[in-house]
């Protein structure tokens, strides 16, 4: 059943393609791109390196006409994708003129905390461009590689849902108005906090040098280390200035990554907030737009009274076993 | 030749450099001390010609403190903001948030020495 929050998002089209194995995969993409090019319009695909190699090949002389990106860079985090789309249709958008893009942010080797993000990704694209420039945008699933609940989510998050050969309106699709509310889905908490410091803004140095501290421990590369601490002094900052003044500052160590998470009793409620370009004002906010772009993973949570911000940088799993103890 | 302390707390120095004119930040700059940087920068806004600033010694400068360049930077009439010595990271940032290309800041590389 349609729900009436459903409303079409005008001219802008936000398509699932439920694809299984590579020939579904090419039957489904293929004709959409060739369809866009007959027409005139500009096509981007962001796609994994090895598909796109695949669809040159498919596409043959037409592959020169096509747009790509490797999904891997753009979307490694997937909060610095809707800004490269932005991109794409700011700067081909003129009277009359359609667009068309692929792009396939979720695959199987995705973590955990990726895949919840991607799928807020999925839904904030209807608030990024519903009502606005007319352009299709279809989104690969693997349904031999994903899991049935990410299918499921996949009918809420799109508003069209296509297997190939029919397609129609997601009678499961969250609507324009739902999918930009505020996201408070459950974060996992940590094992062991390995730093917490309560913090205001006379203690921002202090939150500098815990996080310089663990990434050591971490043994990140010092570039890496510098460009965390960067991103999480932004975060306090915004605790300290739009988020009641204070903030707590947790620190803990996973396998293959350091996390930071920021709490502050401030309200994150404006949807985009973390992927709109900043303005040239001088005075516009940039520290979450920063963040994400020096991140591996920015991960937001509105909850009822505190908002939850979370930094994580990716490094190779750790050797917690000193195999060769070390000499006297 | 130093023309003196400007500004001095427990995470920033700045100095005045004569030649080329200019000054030398030195430390950290966050939101706690970042209207420092207008502040130093007013008193020769109204100079004509290029000011230098010399931030090899900037260990760490967050959005607030760049925003103090850029402002300084837009509000000079005449002559041009030059930054020295900006370590990549900055550049990055700059870059990132929509500050690499303005007209009045600029970020040097010619490896000057400000004394």
């Amino acid at each position: 059943m349609s729900s009436p929050a459903a409303s079409p998002t005008s001219e802008f089209r936000h398509e699932a393609l439920l694809y299984a194995g590579w020939a579904g995969f090419v039957a489904g993409t293929v004709p959409f791109i060739r369809g866009g090019l007959e027409a005139g319009e500009p096509v981007l695909v962001v796609e994994s390196a090895e598909k796109i190699d695949m669809l040159r090949v498919a596409l043959g002389g037409d592959a020169g006409d096509v747009l790509f990106a490797d999904m891997a860079q753009v979307g490694a985090n997937p909060a610095r994708i809707i800004p490269a789309w932005h991109e794409f249709v700011t700067r081909n958008a003129s009277p009359g003129r359609r667009m068309r893009g692929i792009g396939e942010p979720i695959w199987r080797e995705r973590t955990s905390d990726e895949l919840v993000e991607c799928q807020r990704h999925e839904s904030l694209l209807n608030v990024a461009f519903g009502r606005g420039e007319p352009w299709w945008l279809l989104c690969p699933y693997d349904l031999d590689n994903l899991d049935p609940a990410v299918i499921e989510e996949a009918r809420r998050s799109h508003e069209f849902v296509t297997d190939g050969t029919t397609d129609g309106r997601s009678d499961a699709f969250r609507g324009l108005e739902a999918s930009g509310a505020p996201f408070n889905v459950p974060l996992p908490e940590p094992a062991r906090i390995a730093s917490r410091l309560a913090f205001g803004a006379a203690d921002l140095d202090s939150v500098r040098a815990e996080v310089s501290r663990e990434a050591r421990a971490a043994r990140l590369k010092a570039s890496r280390a510098a460009e965390l601490v960067i991103a999480v002094n932004e975060i306090a900052t915004n605790s300290v200035r739009h988020g009641g003044g204070r903030g707590t500052l947790r620190i803990w160590h996973e396998q293959s990554a350091l996390v930071c998470e920021i709490r502050d009793k401030g309200r994150f409620d404006r949807a985009l907030a973390d992927r709109e370009r900043p303005s040239n004002d001088s005075a516009a906010p940039r520290g979450l737009w920063l963040a994400n772009h020096l991140c591996d993973l920015v991960q937001i949570r509105t909850l009822p009274d505190e908002t939850v911000v979370r930094l994580r940088m990716n490094h190779p799993p750790t050797a917690h076993l000193r195999i060769v103890p070390d000499l006297p | 030749m130093s023309g003196g302390t400007l500004f001095a707390d427990k995470q920033l120095v700045v100095t005045r450099t004569l030649d080329p004119n200019g000054m030398r930040f030195s430390g950290e700059i966050d939101i706690n001390n970042c209207g420092v940087v207008g502040t130093c920068l007013k008193a020769i806004a109204a100079q004509e010609g290029d000011v230098h600033l010399d931030v090899t010694g900037l260990i760490f400068c967050d959005i607030s403190g760049i925003r103090g360049f850029v402002e300084a930077a837009e509000h000079r009439e005449k002559g041009r903001l030059l930054l020295h010595g900006l370590p990549v990271l900055l550049q990055t940032v700059m870059k990132v948030t929509g500050w690499a290309d303005l007209p009045n800041l600029v970020v040097c590389d010619c490896k000057a020495v400000l004394a």
